[in-house]
């Protein structure tokens, strides 16, 4: 990754009708970058890869991509290429003349640009197949054509929308790491729609949440998951507990508040939070908290409740646990490291937390509702 | 046991409604195969004459030329009209869209006979006399229909965003539409010609008005009706003409079919 800005959006709006789509779009990517903007269908992120696209006009703002202004530069003669959610593989070509089929406008030669498809497709793994048909690709080798077709033409930015979902789990998961090796490997930027956050997650050097045509806050995972900007965000990324608390006192850095059902402590102030008050949210990872029959030893507040539920998830336990006095019971996730669930609904258990783990998520906007 | 004796109605009903419906097509080959003028039963003899005199008709082969040509020509016109129309109509949401879709499909429900003289009146107030170009003319406007519906459907499985990869990967408008979109409708063009054509070929009320002195195939049928010795021949020239016009439409669903399925 370099210093080198790719992609600059400045105050991007685009309305259909009375309905605004993206809404003051302020976005700059570095060249090399893997990002990936992640919301719920029908938040503008599509609108947003079409706006760079050049598929999507807009009314205001401007889209800078390598130091050119885009304006009215059609999408055919912009420096991005795009996969499409539908791969869009031409049904009358064959796999060559699929991914060959930009580089026919080019000044290439027929022979060069056999050399070029047959090392993109041997990029994606699809070396040699050159005459297979379209109808007889897999889900999974249409998706490897579609990015070949637009690597191809060795694009300054590669756009992705929802490249993956109609893939099924396993080979999603498979296609997740390859095509992230492949990015870094190439050094192109890629920018990837997706409202799978684990997706975003595992694929992406950074991530913009997008909400209602607002993008809320662009971070790494790692910033992303530990200080989510709001409730929104935090419970659109991983699974959080939310809980109400009032400060009772505001330091340089930490916050000394009162966490509804576990006491006071002091928690640090969350850089990414826009608004402090005096009424807190505050939120618990559900992987965060411990789980035991006994009091623990070494937390800084603790809590009794009763299992509410349990849920098997394989790889982890997880555990609901009703708390006199909170409106929702408390998720806990357990790895699952000995086969063993410990907790049956009924148990009355203890909670223990640190107050390192305790994520300030700004003003509280209503009592336990929503948003 | 009660099973063997049940009569299959529904069978009985199939196949008589089959009788009714092909019995008097059927009659027409085998009368044509029948060596005597008269069309009654006993048959009198197999032979090829009429088949064989067909060849050495002036006016006859002249109204079948006149036919092929309004036939091509009114698919050509049609076909090209039915593919934009059907493009805008799937793709695009603008006002009037419903209007004028339910404009372009009318034809199928007004009787021939009205658009046949309203025509008319309105061609020779145009100061046009009757030809081969009104009808031409006529038999657009009752070909258009077909040619949108069909071509609907083609453009209805038609993913939009292999006209925007395509543009993506480089190519203009104009090429795009001519490496992507006309590729992938061309079964559903194929399929548009073919019943266009045919819808001309056999049309008769609106030719009977409008073309002059220059007959087309049905109108010519019509006037050798009257003459009893030509009646076979007549006969010859039908049985021909069904089984093209079978074999063209079979031809048609075969695109058809493939148009829809190329898209899946």
């Amino acid at each position: 990754m370099s210093e080198q800005n790719i992609i600059e959006i400045k105050g991007v709006e685009k309305r259909f009708g009375s309905f605004v789509a993206v809404s003051d779009l302020n976005l700059t990517l570095k060249e090399g970058e893997f990002f990936s903007l992640l919301g719920p269908s029908g938040c503008g992120k599509t609108t947003a890869l079409r706006i760079i696209a050049g598929f999507q006009d807009h009314e205001e703002g401007e889209v800078r991509i390598d130091g050119r202004t885009m304006g009215e530069v059609p999408a055919n003669k912009r420096p991005t290429n795009m996969v499409f959610q539908s791969y869009a593989i031409f049904p009358h070509l064959n796999v060559g003349d699929n991914v060959g089929f930009g580089l026919r406008k080019t000044k290439l030669s027929r022979k060069e640009i056999k050399e070029r498809v047959a090392e993109a497709l041997e990029m994606v793994e699809l070396g040699g197949l050159q005459d297979r048909k379209a109808n007889e690709l897999s889900g999974g080798q249409r998706q490897r054509v579609a990015l070949a077709r637009a690597l191809v033409m060795r694009p300054k930015v590669l756009l992705l929308d929802e490249p993956l979902s109609a893939l099924d789990k396993n080979l999603r998961e498979a296609m997740q790491l390859e095509m992230r090796r492949l990015q870094q490997k190439l050094g192109i930027t890629f920018v990837m729609v997706t409202h799978d956050q684990y997706e975003a997650m595992t694929m992406s050097d950074r991530i913009g949440v997008m909400f209602a045509g607002q993008l809320k806050q662009v971070d790494r995972p790692e910033v992303l998951y530990s200080q989510p900007c709001n409730r929104e965000v935090a419970a659109f990324i991983g699974g959080m507990n939310f809980l109400n608390a009032d400060v009772t006192a505001e330091n340089a850095d930490t916050l000394d508040v009162n966490v509804q059902g576990f006491g006071s402590m002091t928690i640090g102030v969350n850089p990414n939070v826009q608004v402090h008050d005096k009424d807190l949210l505050v939120g618990v990872r559900p992987e965060q908290l411990e789980i035991s029959a006994e009091k623990p030893d070494g937390y800084d507040a603790n809590v009794q409740g009763k299992v509410s539920d349990v849920a098997f998830y394989g790889e982890s336990v997880h555990y609901y646990v009703r708390v006199d006095g909170l409106p929702e019971s408390i998720a806990v996730a357990v790895p699952n490291y000995f086969h063993t669930v410990d907790h049956n609904r009924g148990d009355t258990v203890w909670l223990g937390v640190q107050s390192a783990s305790v994520i300030d998520l700004g003003k509280r906007e209503s009592l336990g509702g929503e948003k | 046991m009660t099973k063997a004796f049940r009569i299959p109605w529904l069978l009985v009903y199939a196949i008589a409604y089959l009788v009714f419906l092909y019995l008097p097509v059927l009659l027409l080959p085998l009368f044509s195969f029948n060596d005597g003028t008269i069309v009654a039963f006993p048959l009198k003899g197999f032979t090829l004459k009429w088949y064989a005199q067909l060849g050495q008709q002036d006016t006859l082969l002249q109204a079948m030329v006149n036919s092929l040509i309004v036939g091509s020509v009114t698919a050509l016109l049609a076909t090209s009209l039915g593919l934009f129309a059907a493009r805008a109509y799937v793709r695009y949401r603008f006002t009037g869209r419903e209007l004028s879709e339910g404009l372009v499909m009318l034809p199928l429900v007004i009787p021939g006979i009205i658009v046949a003289s309203s025509m008319l009146v309105l061609f020779i107030s145009l100061g046009l006399k009757p030809s081969l170009t009104t009808v031409i003319l006529g038999h657009v406007f009752v070909a258009l229909p077909f040619a949108v519906s069909i071509m609907k459907s083609a453009f209805d499985d038609f993913d939009q965003s292999l006209e925007e990869a395509a543009f993506d990967l480089g190519e203009s408008v104009v090429g795009t539409f001519r490496r992507v979109t006309l590729p992938i409708v061309a079964p559903g063009i194929i399929a548009s010609l073919l019943v266009t054509f045919t819808v001309s070929f056999d049309e008769f009320v609106l030719a009977f008005f409008l073309s002059g002195n220059s007959p087309t195939l049905p109108v010519y049928i019509w006037s050798q009706i009257r003459f009893p010795a030509k009646l076979p021949n007549t006969l010859a020239l039908g049985s021909l003409l069904l089984l093209s016009s079978v074999l063209l439409l079979l031809i048609a669903e075969y695109y058809r079919r493939r148009s829809t399925q190329s898209s899946d």
